[in-house]
């Protein structure tokens, strides 16, 4: 009995860490963690220029039927998708009568976006985002930027779209 | 002979704590650096500004090689020394 009280405990071999360097280590470990992340974040921003750079996203071509004009009444709205592609779209008669078409996905985090009619406004109903249907410009809300916006074409009684909408929106 | 890594090992810790301490502030304000970079070169991007992306790439590069080279000075901690 007498030898146990003068030696350390087992527990003491299975784990030789002095209490003063063990304190060190763990914030040693956390400038290492901090430097592995500020490695990733930089690793994120390569990815995000060579993406923008070399893998740019298709531009929609040439212009596609979406329905009748009077087939949207004033105020009304239509959902399409392009044919080739699984980007949900929104066409819009404003009751100034004029045509928008905007892509459907807040710029936020990609929630479906409606418009509200009479408010002359789209709306994300996530986390009360809203957007100028005249322009795609954010109003209020956390979305970063416009929604990205085609042009829309009247053919008579067809309605048409198009690519480059958001310089005809912003104008 | 002594070096830098010795003389800091032999320093008080009131020191190394306040020199650990300063090393991590300025990590984390690093990372926060680059957490905004990173933000911004991506909102750019996806707004069909594709000019951020590169030099908020280089700057975010830039940052964390200083981060690397800052673990350098990371204080060793106690080492036993060979007292018997």
């Amino acid at each position: 009995m007498s030898d146990q009280s003068n030696q350390d405990p087992h527990w003491k071999e299975d784990f030789p860490v002095e209490r003063t360097e063990a304190t060190k280590v763990s914030r040693r470990d956390f400038a290492r963690f901090l430097c592995l992340v500020s490695g990733g974040l930089a690793v994120g921003s390569g990815y995000v220029a060579v993406k923008a750079n070399f893998f740019p996203p298709e531009k929609v071509q040439g212009e596609h039927f979406i329905c009748k004009a009077d087939s949207v009444p004033t105020g009304g709205t239509r959902s399409f998708v392009l044919a080739g592609s699984d980007i949900p779209y929104i066409l819009v008669k404003l009751e100034t009568g004029h045509w928008r078409a905007y892509e459907q996905k807040c710029t936020h985090l990609s929630c479906a976006v409606y418009y509200k009619p009479g408010s002359s406004q789209i709306v994300c109903p996530c986390h009360e985002g809203f957007f100028d249907a005249m322009t795609g410009e954010v109003i209020a809300g956390p979305p970063p930027r416009p929604l990205p916006a085609l042009e829309v074409v009247v053919k008579g009684e067809d309605i048409y779209v198009r690519a480059g909408g958001t310089e005809l929106a912003k104008k | 002979m002594s070096n830098f890594k010795d003389a800091q090992n032999k320093a008080h810790p009131n020191k190394s704590n306040t020199l650990m301490s300063a090393l991590i502030v300025i990590l984390i304000l690093n990372v926060g650096i680059q957490i905004w970079l990173l933000y911004t070169g991506l909102n750019n991007a996806l707004e069909d500004n594709k000019d951020i992306a590169l030099p908020a790439f280089i700057a975010s590069a830039v940052l964390f090689l200083i981060s690397f080279c800052w673990l350098y000075f990371l204080p060793m901690g106690y080492k036993k020394t060979g007292k018997k």
